[in-house]
C-alpha cells in the first residue's frame, strides 16, 4: 500500500443501480491496478438517516465479506459506528473512537456528514490522490461528490488499529 | 311579472310595479305575491358547468391523442362535441379575464397577470366596471352562481382583509367562492379563501386541493337544489392543475411509471399519430420540428433521462386526477338527473403547456422567478436533498417539469405558454356537452373559436341578453361571438373570422384562415434583465421582428411558413394587427414589463408594519418588503414561568421563507433561500419569563439584489447571538404560502419543528413589528425599487 496522500470521496446517487454501476467501475480500477485504491463501499442511507453497507470491495478488486484494512478504512472514515457491524466485529470500541477522533480533527466529519442525504445511495472510496481523475470518471453517474483528504501516515495508523482490533489484540 | 315583462339587460333588475291594491287597512287591500318573488331565470334555462384547467397543452389529454388518460373529457366528448380550433390568449389571467368578460383581455386591463398592475389601461389588472363578467348577468337573472379553485383576477395588492373586495369573485357575479385568488397554489397546503375571507391552510393531513374542490362543488350543487328546486345554477370549476407546483399523490403518478422513458421526441411522434387516428387533426397535417432551444432526448445522460421521465409521470398523474375530479362532479349532476339539461363546457388549458420550468425543470419553481441560476448538476443535487425522485410531486418540492415536456404536450404545434404568436401557446382542446341542447354525439367542430366567445355562447344558450347596464354603469358590448350556431351544424361557416393575439410582445393576427405569427425573439423561459435589454424602449422595434405567415385551412399545425410567397398578405395582417392593438388597448407593447424599463411606481412610504395578536394568512404578495436590504423584526412577548415555545412569526415554508421562533427555551431564526440553502441562528441563552422583547436584525452587506448580511438576535435589547446569511431571496418567498403571527401554518419553514406544526406559540405574542426602512441613500433606494419592480414583473410572467 502506498504512503501517499489519499482522497476520500463520497459520491451520492439518485438511483441505486447507477451507484452500483459506478461502484463496479471503481472496483475495476482496483482490479486492473490502474490506480491504488484502498477500498470501496456501496451504501444506502435510509429515510431516517441510518447508513447500511450494501457491498464492499478491496484493493485488489475483490468483492465480499473478506474485509481488509482498506475497506475498514473507508467504512471507518465515513461512519465509524458501522465498523462494529462490518469490519471489526465486537472488538470495535477503541478503534471506532480513533476513527471518530480523526474525522473530527481532520475536518472530514464536517464534509462527510451531509454528503449523503437520507434516502440516497452512495459510493465511498479511498484511493491515492494521484488517481483522482480516474476515479472521477468512474463515478460518472454521481449527482454529487464530496472529497476530503487523509495523509498516508494517518491512514496507515488507522489501518493498523483496525488490524489489531480484528486480530483481537486491540479493543 | 311575466318573463316577457322583465328587462333582463339592465342589472340589477328593477323591482316590478306593485299590481295589488293598498287601502288604509287590509280591508279591501289586494296582495301581489309576484311583487316579492325572486327574479326567475328564463324558462327551462339549463345549468351551466364551466371547467377550465391550467397550463395544459393540446396534445396532453387522451381525448385529443395525448398520453394522459382523461376519461371524463372522453365521456363528455362521446356524448357531445370536440372543438379542435379553440383558442386562448396564451397566459393565465388574460385568458381568465377574457373568459369571464367575453371581451379581449387588454380591453379589460389584463394584457398581463393579476400579480402585476401596470400603469397603462390595457395592463391595469383592474377589471373595468363597464366590462362586468357574464356571471354577473346570470346572477342577476335568477341563477345561483359559484366559483371553485383558481381565480387570478384580483390584483396582488388587494388580497388582504382591508380589501377592496370589488374585484374578488363575490363582487363580480359569484354567490359563493371557494379557492385561491392568485395564479398558483400548493395542492397539499393551499391558503384557502372562502368568499371574502382567508380561512387558511387546511390541517387535515389527507387534504388534497383538487379532491376538495370537487367535494365543495358537489356540496354546493346539492345545497342549491335542496333549497331551490327549480333554480338553475352556474358553476365555474377552475382547477389549479396543471399549473406548478406539480403535486399529486403516488397513486396517480405511479400509474405512469415508465410511460415516458421513451422521451419527448418519441412521445410527440406517437401523440401525432394518435391525433390523426382520432381525427382531431387532419390526415395531411405535418408535425412541426423541435426548436433548437430544446435538447434531443437521445443527447441526455441517464440521470437526466430518468429525472425528466419522472417529471412527466407526475405531471400526467396530476392532470389525470384533475379530470377524475371533474368526473366526480359530472357523476353528481348525473345522479341528480340534471346532466341532460346541463351545458358543460370543458376547456383543457388556459394557455398552452408551460415552458417556465426552463430546460432542466426545477425542484422549486420559485428559483426561476427569483432568478436563482441553477445548473443541471445543482438541480439534481437539490432533488437529492429534498428526497430524491420519489419526492418529486410531493409536498417537499414545488416542482415544474422541463420546457421540452411542455413542447411535447403542445403537439403538434410550435412553442407553448406565453407565445401568443403560435398555436402551441394559444390552441387548447374544448369539449361541449348538452344532451338537451343539441343532437349530435361524438362530433368534431372546427370553426375558429376563442375564449372571448364562451360568455356570449352561454348567455345565448340560457336565453339571456348581454347586459347593457350593470349597477347603473353602461356596459361595453362583448367582443366575442357565440358559437351556439355550430352545435348543430358542423359545416356552418365560421362566424368568428378575425382575432388578434398578444402576450409579452408575441403577436398573432388571424383573419379568414390566415395567421400572421410575429414572435418577439425571446426564448420564453428567459426573463433575465440582460435578455430584456434587447427590448428596451428605443432599442426594440417590433416592426423588425421576423414574421411568419400560415394559411391554416391547408396547414393545420403552422408547419409551412408562406410569408415569402405572400408579402401582400403579410402587410395586410401587420396593418390589421396594429389597428386592433390600438382599438383594444394592446399598446404600448410590453407595458406589462415596465418594471424592467425604468417605469416604476412611486416608492412606498410606509416603513413599519405592525401586527397585533395572531394575524394569520397574510397573502404572500402582501408581506412587508424585506427583500434586498436591511430590516428588523421585533416582537413583544409574554413568556410564562417555565418558558414557552413556538413560532413568533413565519413566512412560507422550507422552499423559501423565514421563521423567528422559540425552541428549547432559545430564540431561533431560520432563513431558507429558496430551498437551496438554509441559514440558522440562535440565542446563546434561554429567554427569561415575563414581558420580553425579542428582535432579529438583518444588516445587509449592501442594498442590492440577493444581498448577504449579518443577523443579530436581541433579547431585551441585549445581543444574544447571530450569524450570517450568505444569500437572501431577492423577489418573493412563495407564490402562495402566507405569513402568520404566533404560528407557522402549512408547511413549516424549519423542518426541525415539523413534527409540531403549526408550532403555535405557547406564550403570548402581543405584537410583531417589521421595520423595513433601510436608511438608504436615495440612489440606492431607487435602485432597489427598480429591482423590486423587475422581480415583480418576472414573477408575473411565470404566474
Amino acid at each position: 500500500m502506498s504512503d501517499d496522500q489519499k482522497d476520500v470521496v463520497i459520491a451520492a446517487y439518485l438511483f441505486d443501480d447507477l451507484a452500483k454501476k459506478d461502484f463496479d467501475a471503481v472496483l475495476k480500477l482496483a482490479e486492473d491496478k490502474t490506480i491504488t485504491v484502498e477500498g470501496v463501499v456501496l451504501v444506502q442511507k435510509d429515510d431516517e438517516g441510518e447508513v447500511h453497507v450494501t457491498e464492499t470491495g478491496d484493493h485488489l478488486g475483490r468483492k465480499g465479506a473478506k474485509l481488509g484494512g482498506g475497506v475498514g478504512l473507508v467504512v471507518g472514515l465515513f461512519a465509524p459506528p458501522l465498523l462494529a457491524a462490518t469490519a471489526v466485529g465486537a472488538a470495535a470500541g477503541a478503534v471506532t473512537g480513533r476513527f471518530a477522533k480523526h474525522r473530527l480533527e481532520s475536518g472530514i466529519a464536517e464534509k462527510m456528514d451531509d454528503a449523503l442525504p437520507p434516502g440516497s445511495g452512495g459510493v465511498i472510496t479511498v484511493y491515492d490522490s494521484e488517481g483522482a481523475d480516474s476515479v472521477d470518471k468512474a463515478l460518472a453517474n454521481a449527482v454529487k461528490k464530496s472529497v476530503a483528504q487523509i495523509d498516508g501516515m494517518s491512514a496507515k495508523k488507522l489501518k493498523a488499529g483496525l488490524a489489531e482490533a480484528q486480530a483481537g489484540m486491540g479493543g | 311579472m311575466s318573463d316577457q315583462a322583465i328587462d333582463r339587460s339592465k342589472l340589477p333588475i328593477r323591482r316590478p310595479p306593485f299590481q295589488g291594491v293598498v287601502n288604509r287597512t287590509l280591508d279591501g287591500s289586494q296582495p301581489d305575491w309576484n311583487f316579492i318573488a325572486p327574479i326567475p331565470a328564463p324558462k327551462d334555462a339549463p345549468n351551466v358547468l364551466l371547467v377550465l384547467t391550467d397550463d395544459a397543452g393540446f396534445g396532453n389529454p387522451s381525448t385529443f391523442g395525448g398520453p394522459i388518460r382523461t376519461p371524463t373529457l372522453e365521456r363528455l366528448a362521446e356524448g357531445g362535441l370536440k372543438y379542435n380550433r379553440f383558442h386562448t390568449t396564451a397566459l393565465c389571467s388574460p385568458t381568465r379575464a377574457a373568459l369571464m368578460t367575453g371581451r379581449n383581455h387588454h380591453a379589460v386591463g389584463f394584457g398581463m397577470v393579476g400579480e402585476f398592475a401596470g400603469p397603462f389601461p390595457g395592463y391595469s389588472a383592474n377589471l373595468p366596471k363597464d366590462c362586468q363578467p357574464f356571471p354577473k348577468t346570470l346572477q342577476g337573472n335568477g341563477y345561483s352562481t359559484a366559483c371553485f379553485g383558481k381565480w387570478h383576477l384580483t390584483p396582488d395588492n388587494m388580497q388582504g382583509t382591508p380589501g377592496p373586495f370589488d374585484r374578488w369573485p363575490n363582487a363580480v357575479g359569484f354567490d359563493y367562492f371557494w379557492g385561491f385568488l392568485g395564479g398558483e397554489s400548493g395542492q397539499f397546503d393551499p391558503v384557502i379563501i372562502e368568499n371574502n375571507t382567508a380561512v387558511g391552510v387546511p390541517e387535515d393531513e389527507d387534504f388534497y386541493l383538487p379532491d376538495a374542490m370537487a367535494d365543495k362543488t358537489i356540496e354546493w350543487i346539492h345545497g342549491v337544489r335542496a333549497h331551490g328546486s327549480d333554480k338553475p345554477w352556474f358553476a365555474y370549476f377552475s382547477t389549479g392543475a396543471s399549473h406548478a407546483p406539480h403535486q399529486v399523490r403516488h397513486e396517480w403518478s405511479d400509474k405512469y411509471k415508465g410511460a415516458f422513458d421513451k422521451g419527448w421526441d418519441k412521445l410527440r411522434e406517437e401523440t401525432f399519430e394518435r391525433q390523426k387516428q382520432l381525427g382531431v387533426i387532419p390526415a395531411d397535417a405535418e408535425l412541426t420540428p423541435r426548436s433548437e432551444a430544446m435538447p434531443a432526448w437521445d443527447s441526455l445522460d441517464e440521470n437526466h433521462k430518468r429525472l425528466y421521465a419522472r417529471q412527466m409521470e407526475v405531471y400526467a398523474g396530476y392532470c389525470e386526477n384533475a379530470d377524475w375530479n371533474v368526473g366526480r362532479v359530472i357523476d353528481a349532476i348525473d345522479e341528480m338527473g340534471e346532466l341532460e339539461n346541463t351545458l358543460v363546457i370543458y376547456i383543457w388549458g388556459d394557455n398552452g403547456a408551460s415552458m417556465e420550468g426552463t430546460l432542466t425543470g426545477t425542484f422549486n419553481e420559485l428559483t426561476t422567478l427569483n432568478g436563482v441560476p441553477l445548473t443541471d448538476e445543482q438541480q439534481l443535487q437539490l432533488v437529492l436533498k429534498w428526497g430524491g425522485l420519489e419526492a418529486w410531486g410531493g409536498d417537499m418540492m414545488g416542482p415544474h417539469y422541463s420546457a421540452a415536456w411542455a413542447w411535447a404536450g403542445d403537439c403538434p404545434f410550435q412553442w407553448g405558454k406565453q407565445v401568443a404568436s403560435h398555436l402551441g401557446g394559444t390552441r387548447d382542446p374544448m369539449v361541449v356537452h348538452w344532451p338537451e341542447g343539441f343532437r349530435e354525439q361524438g362530433g368534431l367542430r372546427s370553426q375558429f373559436t376563442h375564449v372571448i366567445d364562451v360568455g356570449p355562447t352561454i348567455l345565448e344558450a340560457v336565453g339571456l341578453p348581454q347586459a347593457t347596464h350593470i349597477d347603473g354603469i353602461e356596459q361595453q358590448p362583448m367582443h366575442g361571438t357565440s358559437f351556439l350556431y355550430s352545435l348543430d351544424d358542423a359545416s356552418a361557416a365560421e362566424r368568428h373570422t378575425q382575432q388578434y393575439f398578444e402576450i409579452l410582445g408575441n403577436r398573432g393576427m388571424y383573419k379568414d384562415g390566415w395567421w400572421l405569427a410575429w414572435m418577439m425573439p425571446r426564448i420564453p423561459w428567459n426573463i433575465d434583465p440582460e435578455t430584456l435589454k434587447r427590448f428596451a424602449p428605443g432599442v426594440w422595434d417590433p416592426e423588425n421582428d421576423p414574421v411568419e405567415l400560415y394559411y391554416l385551412p391547408d396547414d393545420f399545425t403552422q408547419a409551412r411558413n408562406v410569408a415569402e410567397q405572400h408579402p401582400e398578405k403579410v402587410e395586410e395582417l401587420k396593418k390589421l394587427f396594429w389597428e386592433e392593438a390600438d382599438k383594444y388597448q394592446v399598446l404600448p407593447l410590453l407595458a406589462g414589463l415596465t418594471g424592467f424599463f425604468g417605469m416604476v411606481p412611486p416608492i412606498p412610504t410606509q416603513s413599519t408594519f405592525t401586527y397585533y395578536g395572531d394575524v394569520q394568512n397574510v397573502a404572500s404578495g402582501m408581506i412587508p418588503r424585506i427583500y434586498n436590504h436591511s430590516y428588523s423584526i421585533s416582537a413583544d412577548l409574554e413568556i410564562p414561568q417555565g418558558g414557552a415555545e413556538g413560532v413568533i412569526v413565519a413566512e412560507a415554508d422550507h422552499l423559501g421563507g423565514f421563521s423567528l421562533y422559540v425552541q428549547d427555551g432559545k430564540l431561533k431564526h431560520t432563513y431558507s433561500f429558496c430551498g437551496v440553502l438554509e441559514f440558522r441562528q440562535e440565542s446563546d441563552r434561554p429567554l427569561p419569563a415575563g414581558s420580553v422583547n425579542v428582535r432579529m436584525e438583518f444588516a445587509a452587506d449592501a442594498p442590492k439584489p440577493a444581498t448577504g448580511g449579518e443577523v443579530t438576535l436581541f433579547v431585551n435589547d441585549e445581543p444574544v447571538g447571530g450569524g450570517r446569511i450568505e444569500h437572501t431571496v431577492p423577489a418573493r418567498f412563495s407564490g402562495y404560502a402566507g405569513m402568520d403571527i404566533g404560528r407557522d401554518n402549512g408547511l413549516p419553514v424549519e423542518r426541525g419543528y415539523a413534527d409540531k406544526s403549526p408550532f403555535a406559540f405557547t406564550g403570548r405574542v402581543k405584537k410583531v413589528v417589521f421595520d423595513v426602512n433601510p436608511h438608504l441613500t436615495e440612489e440606492d433606494e431607487q435602485e432597489l425599487h427598480d429591482h423590486a419592480q423587475q422581480a415583480l414583473a418576472g414573477h408575473a410572467i411565470n404566474a
